[in-house]
């Protein structure tokens, strides 16, 4: 079923879903939703099933006409959605009527915003995922005039859910990241990892899905920054020859030949992916054991959302 | 305790496991032998193994295999692996368009190893490459295997798009890219068989193992093998 035109594209716009594991040993990143949380609680708010297609909206600007009746939910980052110019409450499913303007038009909090739809959107699927790659020819950024489908035309009567705001996360400018020092981190001075460890860091204005460059004091090497090319972990901060860290996202290159001082947390992923150019970061140290709890936490955090979700019908 | 192979954490969803510090056909033949024993052994909670030319990378998902247990079993494969010969790679003779437009770097490459272009195409053409592993983005082929002869440095500014299929060497290394890319290495020819395909499995021709020479032709001989599959030139 046609569910949107684009009427303005924005500035990144893409579908995607939970991505494509497995792929990696051909070079192509995983990719996937960079927020897990909101696009996962923005499906579920739907009636679909947490790994759906969704809509990420990284920054303002996109306007949608609404082509059918349709069910939607907008989570994630605040980019001040409207509905024909009115507030678009947000966490909450949203009963749109044919002929409907979906706008975001500028950005309180965060960076990416999620659209849900009910049926999911339908776009094509490469290597098993609607998740679009643009550099490895799979799928585009939104177009103007485009028209986006969903995958199932019912629309289910049940009531319009939502998200307690008690359970709605929140994404300060300001934090640090949680981070498990290595795999490289021999290859740095005791001064290069305190420098590291103690110093804000600011996002540069080169920070996408592939990655964010960062500013802030450099880090001293100990045998220089080049390493025999290996796989990089979803998370990695790498340190080339300037000294200043890069940290690898979503699409990030599978393999690289630069040190690798540390690997954000799994569980620090979601606001990493509400951070904005100009933002500032700082890293903590942590253990293993410590990222796997803090993950755990993160799926209840998840669960709990699902259950309040599920009990409204 | 040997020094060798160490494993190292990365990140919490990935270990890596290190063999020997260096570039050698034998190192990467025991990472692959540990790529397939974990492979076989099939254990619960892997996610995905992914060699590359000494280290051995293995994402895993934390809810559904204890960190500790992880270790014990990259352990026992460790023991496996001893055993275990990775397969035959095959040979692939890809027809591949030398200088001009197809590889700018041609001339500046000779300049700089004072053989004359020709030199240049003989040798790397001559070369039986051999893939180490394949990663970066999107089916790139680190290739092994380089005469020491044609050792240039990196392109002090690397160029942000090369196209698919450009064939370069750089630093020791030679490599294929597959699709259009940015790329510090010199370029010094090109072959148009496709090297990618995001819609059929596998999506990338080759695998670590294979060997490939980049065979000298015309560039219409070249431009005809457009849009083929590597697998047409084994």
């Amino acid at each position: 079923m046609k569910a949107f035109e684009v009427v303005h594209p924005g500035v990144h716009s893409t579908v995607h879903d939970l991505g494509r594991p497995g792929f990696m040993k051909y070079g192509i990143p995983v990719s996937g939703v960079a927020d897990q949380f909101s696009s996962r609680a923005g499906n579920l708010l739907v009636g679909n099933t947490p790994g759906a297609a969704i809509l990420e909206i990284a920054l303002f600007r996109l306007e949608l006409l609404a082509l059918n009746e349709l069910v939607i939910a907008v989570t994630g980052g605040n980019l001040s959605p409207t509905v024909n110019g009115n507030p678009l409450p947000m966490w909450q499913a949203f009963s749109l009527k044919k002929g409907d303007r979906v706008a975001f038009r500028t950005r309180k909090q965060g960076l990416r915003a999620y659209l849900a739809v009910q049926g999911g959107f339908s776009s094509q699927k490469f290597l098993g995922s609607r998740s679009v790659f643009v550099r490895g020819l799979m799928g585009n950024v939104l177009k103007a005039g485009e028209v986006l489908e969903t995958e199932s035309s019912v629309i289910k009567s049940s009531p319009l859910k939502k998200l307690p705001r008690e359970l709605i996360p929140n994404f300060p400018a300001k934090n640090s990241l949680r981070v498990i020092l290595g795999p490289q981190e021999d290859r740095f001075s005791q001064k290069g990892i305190e420098t590291f460890l103690s110093s804000e860091y600011r996002v540069s204005p080169q920070a996408d899905r592939m990655g964010y460059r960062l500013h802030g004091p450099t880090i001293e090497h100990l045998r220089g920054a080049d390493i025999i090319s290996e796989p990089i972990a979803r998370g990695a901060i790498q340190v080339p020859g300037d000294g200043l860290p890069i940290l690898l996202l979503w699409d990030a290159p599978v393999s690289g030949g630069y040190t690798k001082i540390a690997n954000v947390i799994s569980a620090d992923l979601d606001w990493v992916a509400q951070v904005m150019p100009g933002d500032s970061l700082r890293f903590k140290a942590v253990t293993i054991q410590e990222a796997h709890q803090a993950l755990q936490e993160e799926r209840a955090r998840f669960e709990q959302a699902q259950r309040v979700i599920e009990e409204q019908g | 305790m040997p020094e060798w192979p160490k494993i190292r954490p990365s990140g919490d969803c990935a270990v890596l496991v290190e063999f020997e510090n260096r570039i050698d056909p034998q190192i990467n033949r025991s990472v692959r032998s540990l790529a397939l024993a974990i492979e076989i052994e099939r254990i619960p909670g892997i996610q995905e193994v992914l060699p590359a030319y000494r280290a051995l990378m293995i994402t895993y998902v934390p809810f559904e295999i204890e960190y500790q247990l992880l270790l014990e079993k990259i352990e026992f494969c460790m023991e496996r692996a001893r055993t275990i010969d990775p397969p035959p790679g095959r040979f692939f003779r890809l027809p591949t368009v030398y200088g001009s437009a197809h590889g700018p770097d041609l001339q500046r490459v000779s300049e700089i190893v004072h053989l004359s272009p020709e030199g240049v195409i003989r040798i790397f053409s001559e070369t039986r490459f051999m893939v180490y592993f394949i990663g970066f983005i999107c089916g790139l082929a680190y290739l092994g295997g380089l005469p020491e002869i044609l050792r240039v440095p990196r392109l002090a500014t690397p160029r942000t798009l090369v196209p698919g299929g450009s064939v370069g060497l750089a630093g020791g290394q030679a490599n294929a890219i597959a699709t259009d890319q940015p790329s510090g290495f010199n370029y010094i020819g090109r072959t148009f068989v496709s090297l990618y395909n995001p819609h059929v499995l596998p999506p990338v021709p080759f695998a670590a193992g294979d060997e490939i020479q980049f065979v000298p032709v015309s560039e219409e001989e070249a431009l005809r093998a457009r849009g083929q599959r590597a697998e047409d030139f084994l």
